[in-house]
């Protein structure tokens, strides 16, 4: 990755702390997220994955520590300029009027606006490349509410791309997608880490995809503690045994790997603490 | 969307409104021809003034200019609410502005108040609904938080409209029936014996100052608040903003005309459907096509049914639902 570099992000965590009224999701977690890295976010329901990515995104301040970025609190940045290196695709779209799939994704070139905030060429071809991305330029001139599920979060994917920042932050990003766009998606994300080089974090429940495709990975059991590192020594069936509750093994089959839940469950153990 | 067309759209519209504010002057009882009506604005003041010149001056400027005034304040504090309350149902009345000025004016239209008074205290009524509203949603409207606020604040001034309505009910009751004729046109919207145009359209003014130059950030909140902090758009400030701007624009339009209906509603409506939902050209549009319309309403409401001068608020509703469930027919096939 030393060839020509564009503008390079770090991100990091320093002692955050997430709280989710009286229960403590995370706590004391320092970590640095690399320029290159592609980081899933995993743990159960509740755990805190989309709180921490809005923290991380600086939407919300963590309960005790600080996050930064490029070495600048992340509060300090003004919103404008933080919206051009940082992109945040949040979960659950609602789409109150009706646009056209263009002019959603042209939207995210907001930052980028100057003047008298009207788009120049250079947005639109933005925005025409990043449809292309996602094969979505035939539905380029569709109205986004008459989309399917799976193709509106391919929609908000590319807009988030189309916003051209070098952190990308991904609210389950896989989300209603079949199988084949799981893969082109997580394909695109890939390349898009390591060309550049950006930093790419996003949330998923699906931990084989997440073995095959990110660089590192983050396990949150939302019980304070965490687990991050690369991949393959993060979602290891012992570790997602005990941060999920459910027993998984580890299959090999012709240099494949897959995680899968263990076919009955051995004696009932104690809880987790 | 982009500058050339909306810039087309603006001409289009402003054009049509010089043609109707043109015949508004022409056009009545005593009809003048076009150049003599622009002739008697040209020289104001001059000696031999006449009949003519009095007719156009004093009686066809000042409420051409209310109507487009008012109907630019509606429309515009529509487009601007249903961005803000993320909903297609919203305008300018929902949050309780236009009850609060009925029921204050109403009030002063029983005691028997100079004309000045009541629109005092319409003006009044207005502002202490916008402060009571701000008092119970102003967290959930400012709030810098990624999550829908609306539904409160929607529900504050749904109830507070409704008090307000009920309000009007009982003053109706009580009035005397030698006021009701007054009361009624008042609350129907009434453009006859507006006593100056010039509050309505400097607040005009203001109002389109300080919301077109947020446009391009409005096109961001209509997708929500997620989006919006995502992009590096203070909503909470921003919807601050918006509510200011659309409470005060539609306080000016019902102190001077009372509550006309149905333009802050369908205009903005009428525009995203023929031209679509960019906000930096909407914004401007509303205001413009809103004025056209009611200024074209009350010309009709003057001389339909001549010498009786109908209400404008009937006209534009009269008018206005059938072209507008026809524009949405249209647009659903």
């Amino acid at each position: 990755m030393t060839s020509a570099r564009m503008v390079v992000s770090t991100l990091a965590a320093y002692e955050i702390a997430l709280d989710a009224g009286e229960r403590v999701l995370l706590a004391d977690f320092t970590q640095t997220f690399g320029a290159g890295e592609l980081w899933c976010v995993a743990g159960p329901n509740g755990a805190g994955k989309t709180t921490l990515l809005s923290t991380l995104a600086g939407l919300v301040p963590p309960a005790r520590g600080h996050v930064a970025l490029d070495g600048v609190p992340i509060g300090d940045w003004r919103p404008g300029e933080l919206a051009k290196r940082r992109a945040l695709m949040p979960q659950n779209m609602h789409d109150a009027f009706s646009a056209t799939v263009f002019d959603i994704v042209l939207l995210n070139r907001f930052p980028y606006l100057g003047g008298w905030g009207w788009e120049t060429e250079r947005d639109r071809a933005a925005a025409h490349a990043a449809l292309d991305a996602l094969a979505l330029a035939q539905l380029a001139a569709r109205d986004v509410r008459s989309l399917s599920g799976g193709e509106r979060q391919r929609v908000a994917l590319a807009a988030a791309l189309c916003q051209d920042a070098p952190l990308l932050l991904l609210d389950e990003p896989l989300a209603h997608l079949d199988l084949r766009h799981q893969i082109d998606c997580l394909t695109l994300l890939a390349h898009w880490a390591r060309e550049s080089p950006r930093t790419v974090i996003f949330s998923c429940h699906d931990l084989n995809l997440a073995r095959r495709f990110a660089t590192h990975a983050l396990l949150m059991p939302g019980d304070g503690t965490a687990h991050a590192g690369p991949v393959r020594d993060v979602l290891t069936p012992e570790l997602a045994s005990r941060v999920f509750g459910y027993p998984l093994v580890l299959i090999e089959a012709d240099g494949h790997e897959a995680l899968v839940p263990a076919l009955r469950r051995p004696e009932r153990e104690s809880p987790e603490p | 969307m982009n500058a050339q067309r909306a810039i087309a759209i603006w001409l289009a519209l402003a054009a049509l409104a010089g043609i109707v504010f043109v015949a508004a002057l022409t056009l009545g009882s005593v009809s003048v021809p076009p150049l003599r009506a622009l002739g008697a604005l040209a020289h104001p003041g001059t000696a031999g003034a006449d009949t003519i010149d009095e007719i156009v001056r004093s009686l066809r400027l000042p409420r051409a200019l209310a109507g487009f005034g008012c109907g630019a304040l509606l429309a515009l504090a529509g487009a601007l609410l249903q961005v803000l309350l993320r909903n297609p149902l919203a305008e300018p009345y929902v949050l309780g502005v236009s009850g609060g000025a009925a029921v204050f004016a109403i009030a002063a239209l029983l005691a028997g108040a100079a004309w000045w008074l009541v629109d005092a205290a319409a003006f009044a009524g207005a502002l202490f609904t916008i402060a009571l509203v701000l008092g119970f949603a102003r967290r959930a409207l400012a709030r810098g938080e990624p999550q829908e606020a609306s539904p409160r604040l929607l529900l504050t001034g749904v109830v507070l409209a409704t008090g307000w309505g009920a309000g009007v009910t009982l003053l109706l009751t009580l009035a005397p029936d030698e006021r009701l004729r007054g009361i009624l046109f008042w609350l129907a919207g009434d453009l006859n014996g507006v006593a100056s145009p010039w509050p309505a359209l400097a607040a005009l003014a203001l109002a389109l100052a300080a919301a077109a130059s947020v446009a391009p950030q409005l096109n961001v909140l209509a997708r929500g608040e997620a989006v919006a902090f995502a992009l590096g758009v203070n909503a909470g400030q921003l919807r601050l903003r918006i509510y200011l701007v659309a409470s005060l624009a539609t306080a000016a339009a019902v102190t001077t005309a009372g509550t006309i209906g149905f333009v802050g509603l369908v205009v903005p409506h009428a525009l995203r459907l023929a031209f679509g939902n960019d906000q930096r050209m909407l914004v401007p549009a509303s205001a413009l096509a809103g004025g056209l319309f009611v200024m074209s309403a009350d010309l009709l409401a003057r001389t339909v049914a001549a010498p009786a001068q109908l209400p404008v608020g009937v006209i534009t509703a009269l008018f206005g639902v059938p072209v507008f469930l026809w524009m949405l027919a249209r647009r659903s096939r």
